[in-house]
């Protein structure tokens, strides 16, 4: 078998201050998965994150790059930054200069491409997150879906490997966040592997196919995605709700059946309510096309 | 300083080079500076005011605010201008011809000048300034900090603004004591999150690859020489029209 990707082992980490946010913490991150981080709040997901690029280093434990040991020395911590691209949770703390054109230049002119490459990472970026429009905008007078989607764009546009994202749907209205989502699976097609961090079971349940339930600072839980968010004692411990697509479905006896699979997403259930009900379907009640089945420019 | 900020992002000179639109404005200051005010100075406003509410687009009570307050510092002087103390006989105070004149002229002469200084803030942001200044030799590091600092301040008048409210919703400021403590707090709490905001911008500068340099792409500036010419054409005229009208007064 081979190391995963990207690893945490026995990871230990208290703020300065004494406040410990991880306690022991084992994950694994395989290529090509989507992963999500599901926790209540204060659990320690935003401090696992900024440890899986790099950003704090724990007091114990070990991040494992390709089975590696991390290096925390300077030009290991940039080579490390150029495979694994993090999103903050809040992007006023990402965005710093004048213009979005200008902060999402910024990861590009760091990996050392010329202001032409660059700027076609930037023209990129921005077109898969829908924001051309606010190029020349200053980046203080953006909204905060706005400046969320910039700040995403900014790590895009460096084209990590691993691309790890703390809640990157909280404060995008439901258009933004199935159109994040359909950005997201067209990256996961192009070949990075995605972690994010929610607290939202539903979004986790309907999208992510690993799935790792945080508790008090250690992973209660991690695995297939149906598995773990159907184990009612793993949730019951992690203060977390089943996901409602599931209760759902095992309320009107769906998905006992082992051919067929418990279905994910909202629309299948709703078509599958529809059936039980015998309504005809109605394009009426359909949402609109997720993004990721038009072409975008990442394909 | 919202409202300056906004006009000078989104008015319809914003993408000129900032020379262009520094060559005009400090002609007009200079020609202010040097000629005789009487005729010189009006003729400048008006070049000023229309290059910014025509040119520019920026309207009208934007740039009567922006004004306003120094303007209002500026009445307020002239008493003490046009009045003269005279101490040589006891006491003589009375409103003399030449500090009538003297208010006069300073007056149109301040006022000229401020809205040349009011055109160039609200139709250029304050980062392309900021970003010239690498031009002229200021260290690339002193210039990234303030422009991180422009970035900041907007943070933190958002937070101190938002925060003000929150206060405000709680009562905290429902009585003279209570404002006074609310305030002490919210400045405290400013520093501290000022601090913590500054440790993770690290993180997420550090996360896209800084080493020490703030490198973007420039803003696509041109010079151009035609509109350079027609700033120039511009200080050129007003500065004839104020010879030959003075000639005519005298
Ligand atoms: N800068 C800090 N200094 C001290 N303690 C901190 C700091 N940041 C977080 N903590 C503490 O570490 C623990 C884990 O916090 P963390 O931010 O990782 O949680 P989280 O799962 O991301 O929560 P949320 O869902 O609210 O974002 C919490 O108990 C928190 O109080
Ligand atoms: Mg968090």
């Amino acid at each position: 078998m081979t190391a995963p990707l990207l690893a945490a082992r026995g990871l230990e980490y208290a703020y300065p201050g004494g406040v410990t946010a991880l306690r022991g913490l084992d994950l694994n991150i395989e290529r090509g998965w989507k992963l999500a981080v599901l926790g209540p709040n204060g659990s320690g997901k935003t401090t696992l994150l900024l440890h899986l690029n790099g950003a704090c280093k724990p007091t114990r434990g070990e991040i494992r790059l390709d089975g590696q040991p991390a290096r925390y020395d300077h030009r290991a911590l940039n080579q490390w930054r150029r495979r694994v691209g993090l999103v903050l949770q809040e992007p006023d703390d990402q965005l710093f200069a004048a213009t979005v054109e200008q902060d999402v230049s910024f990861g590009p002119l760091n990996l050392g491409l010329s202001e032409a490459e660059a700027a076609e990472r930037v023209h990129e970026a921005l077109t898969a997150l829908r924001v051309t429009h606010l190029a020349d905008r200053p980046t203080h007078a953006l909204s905060f879906g706005q400046k969320k989607r910039v700040a995403i764009a900014g790590v895009l546009a460096m084209r990590p490997e691993i691309l790890v994202l703390d809640e990157p749907t909280a404060g995008l209205d439901p258009h933004g966040v199935t159109h994040l989502l359909g950005v997201l699976q067209q990256l996961r097609e192009a070949g990075t592997t995605l972690v994010f961090s929610t607290h939202d079971v539903d979004l986790a349940y309907g999208w992510a196919d690993q799935v790792a339930v945080f508790h008090e600072g250690a992973v209660l839980c991690q695995g297939e995605t149906a598995a773990v968010l159907g184990n009612r004692d793993v949730l019951h411990r992690a203060r977390l709700r089943p996901p409602l697509l599931l209760e759902v479905t095992e309320m009107l006896g769906m998905g006992r059946d082992r051919l067929q699979p418990t279905p994910r997403s909202r629309e299948a259930v709703l078509e599958l309510l529809r059936e039980r009900l015998g309504r005809p379907s109605s394009a009426a009640f359909m949402e609109p096309a997720p993004a990721h089945s038009r072409r975008g420019p990442l394909e | 300083m919202r409202a300056i900020d906004h006009h000078a992002w989104t008015n319809r000179w914003r993408r000129w080079h900032p020379a262009e639109k520094l060559l005009p404005a400090s002609g007009l200051l200079v020609l202010t500076l040097i000629l005789p005010p009487l005729t010189t100075a009006p003729l400048v406003l008006a070049g000023a005011v229309l290059a910014t509410v025509r040119g520019a687009g920026v309207p009208l009570p934007t740039l009567l605010s922006v004004l306003a307050a120094p303007t209002a510092f500026l009445v307020a002087g002239i008493p003490f201008l046009a009045v003269s103390v005279d101490f040589t006989q006891g006491f003589d105070l009375r409103l003399s011809n030449d500090g009538w004149w003297l208010a006069l002229t300073t007056m149109l002469r301040a006022l000229a000048a401020m809205s040349c200084l009011a055109f160039l803030i609200l139709t250029t942001p304050l980062t392309d300034w900021i970003t010239s200044l690498r031009r002229v030799g200021v260290p690339s590091g002193v210039v990234e900090l303030i422009l991180l600092t422009y970035r900041l301040i907007f943070v933190f008048v958002e937070r101190a603004l938002t925060g003000h409210q929150a206060q405000t919703a709680r009562l905290g400021h429902s009585r003279v004591d209570r404002s006074v403590r609310s305030l002490g707090w919210l400045a405290g709490n400013l520093f501290q999150r000022a601090l913590a905001q500054a440790r993770r911008l690290e993180i997420g500068l550090l996360a896209r690859g800084y080493t020490g340099e703030l490198r973007v792409l420039a803003p696509p500036h041109v010079l151009s020489r035609t509109r350079l010419a027609a700033g120039l054409g511009l200080v050129g005229l007003v500065g004839a029209a104020s010879g030959l009208l003075a000639r005519g007064f005298s």
